[in-house]
This record gives C-alpha cells, sequence and structure tokens, in this order.
C-alpha cells in the first residue's frame, strides 16, 4: 500500500476513536491537600464504575498523587487543581499517597 | 538510526510534570548474514518535562561494530505530547516527534509516533505507530512506518512481565521483557527494562536483547 495512503487511513482512524471517545461522562468526586495532609483521608466510591477525581491543592507547594495499586501518578502545582480519572474499580482498597510528603500524605480509596 | 533496527523501546503516551531522567539503553543484536548489523547499539539521554502534557530529551547514540569499534553514530531530539488524561477515554493518547542526524554521514530524520495505552485491570497494552522520514546525500530519500506493542502484567512495582512485538523495515520479532521500579527516595526512582525478542522473518536477527535504565529525578 502507498505509504501516504497507510498514513492517512491511519490519522482517519486516530482521529476517529480519539473524537468518539472524548465525551464519556463519569461521576466526580473531591480530594483536597492541605499541610500535606489529604482530605478526606479515605475516600469512598462506587465500584465498577469510572471516577473524575478532582484534586485541590491548598498548598503552596507542589504534591504528587501516586497510586501503584490505581496506576496513577500527577503532580498539583501549588494552589491550583487538577482531575485524574480512575476505575472502573473492583470492590476493595486502593492506597494512594504523595510523593512530595509521603509520611503525612497518606490515604486510600475505597470501592465498594 | 537511520535504517536501523526496529527493536529499541515502547514508548508511553504520559508525561510526569516537574521530572528530569537520565536514561541509558543498549541493544544486543545477534550477527545477521545477510547485513552488517551493528554488534551493539547504545543510547544516553537526557530529558525534562516542559508541562504536565509536554516532555523533550536530548540523545548521543553510540554503535560498537563486529569488530570492536566503537564511534558515536548520531544526536537525536524527541519531544512528546500527552494528549489526554490516563483513564479518561477508552485508551490514552500522545504524539512522539524525533529529529535524527547522524554525526559521520549525511543522513537526517524525522518522524512523528502515534502512542497508545489501554488498561484491563492489572494488564497494560501500549502501541506505538512511527511514521518516518528519512533524506540525506549517503541515503535513498524514503518514507517508511514501525510499529511496535507491549503488554505488561503489574504484578508489583518492582517487577513486571510481559512481552514486546516490533516491527519495521529491517526486523520483525518477539519476546518477553522484564520491567520494574525501585524507589530511591523522595521523587527518586531507577527504572529498568529487559527485552529478548527473537527475529520471526529472515531480514530480522535470531535474537536481540534490550536493556533500558532510566533514573528519574
Amino acid at each position: 500500500m502507498n505509504p501516504s495512503r497507510v498514513l492517512f487511513i491511519s490519522l482517519i482512524g486516530f482521529c476517529s476513536v480519539y473524537c468518539i471517545t472524548a465525551f464519556a461522562a463519569s461521576q466526580e468526586f473531591e480530594l483536597r491537600i492541605r499541610e500535606h495532609l489529604f482530605y478526606p483521608s479515605n475516600l469512598e466510591v462506587p465500584a465498577n464504575q469510572k471516577i473524575r477525581l478532582v484534586i485541590i491543592n491548598e498548598d503552596a507547594t507542589p504534591e504528587e498523587f501516586e497510586s501503584y495499586e490505581l496506576n496513577r501518578e500527577k503532580v498539583i502545582p501549588g494552589n491550583s487543581r487538577t482531575v485524574i480519572f480512575i476505575g472502573p474499580l473492583s470492590p476493595g482498597e486502593y492506597v494512594f499517597f504523595g510523593e512530595f510528603y509521603p509520611r503525612t500524605a497518606q490515604g486510600k480509596i475505597i470501592a465498594r | 538510526m537511520a535504517d536501523g533496527l526496529s527493536i529499541d523501546k515502547v514508548y508511553h503516551p504520559y508525561v510526569d510534570a516537574l521530572e528530569k531522567e537520565l536514561e541509558y539503553r543498549s541493544i544486543y543484536p545477534e550477527a545477521q548474514s545477510r547485513s552488517a548489523n551493528p554488534a551493539q547499539i547504545h543510547k544516553l539521554s537526557l530529558g525534562t518535562s516542559f508541562s504536565d502534557h509536554w516532555f523533550g530529551e536530548f540523545y548521543l547514540v553510540g554503535e560498537k561494530d563486529r569488530r570492536g569499534n566503537f564511534e558515536l553514530e548520531a544526536y537525536e531530539l524527541e519531544l512528546k505530547w500527552q494528549l489526554s488524561e490516563q483513564g479518561e477515554y477508552f485508551a490514552d493518547w500522545g504524539l512522539l516527534f524525533e529529529y535524527e542526524n547522524e554525526t559521520e554521514a549525511d543522513i537526517e530524520e524525522i518522524s512523528v509516533g502515534i502512542l497508545s495505552e489501554k488498561e484491563w485491570g492489572r494488564w497494560s497494552g501500549t502501541a506505538n505507530l512511527h511514521f518516518i522520514q528519512e533524506w540525506g546525500d549517503d541515503i535513498d530519500d524514503e518514507f517508511e512506518t514501525a510499529f511496535a506493542w507491549q503488554s505488561r502484567y503489574r504484578y508489583s512495582q518492582a517487577l513486571e512481565p510481559g512481552f514486546e512485538f516490533y516491527t519495521g523495515q529491517t526486523a520483525t520479532g518477539l519476546g518477553p521483557l522484564v520491567q520494574g521500579a525501585i524507589n530511591l527516595g523522595i521523587r527518586r526512582n531507577l527504572h529498568w527494562e529487559a527485552g529478548l525478542i527473537f527475529g520471526l522473518d529472515n531480514k530480522s536477527p535470531d535474537q536481540t536483547f534490550r536493556f533500558l535504565l532510566e533514573y528519574e529525578f
């Protein structure tokens, strides 16, 4: 096949998948970082659903939400917010921590 | 490398803000009777994120031939653009832009790669599709494509087994991979990968060993 045709078909396929999946809805939850602690430290979420987690860092310093169990790591600059998407999760507990302040910034997501 | 080995590394479509990394990777293809492939390829790079969506990296590429001569062959510039948040859509997406210039020959290469990753529980699948244009006085101008796939099982942070598939102009191969990461302190990690890729056709080395060590800080 002509290389330019391969490129064209690939880009069309890529754009189609990107656009089709661009409007997926999910339930929203909030997590705050204050004085290097997560609030709430235990966050209950529904199992088997995709979750939109808004993380608000009220500290002046950056923090990184990290969880191997959730397969997520995301830096939140000081005095700012970010969104991460997790799930659908099987019922259970998923620990997370702040990589900049791991001794204090700890918590878990409980999927029920 | 221009017209170089298609077996190298599978890129993930993610960028970690405020991260720098020092990476060393090496590739050891078995000798082939039909082509004078290098005995070893070594890449050393320094990279930094510019934001939570852009990451840039500069590489020095060296080769050791079958007679034992080692030379600096090329330098490369890479720019990765994370297009979607992890888990936001059906799959995660990114783009990789690369420029390579060989030091000993008039050969240049530019490429664009589509990076995609999808999770299935503890399994992750990553696909890279690269579109490559080569030009220069020492090479026939040509357009080529390359594809790579990696599946890995997230058993633990220290050990993730999986397998990889590569296909391109110079090789097609499949083989096992192990990788892991060791935490060295606050925002300091050592990531490693080792893979053995078995050639699936006559143009490919029978075996290619690849190794990667990455210090993230």
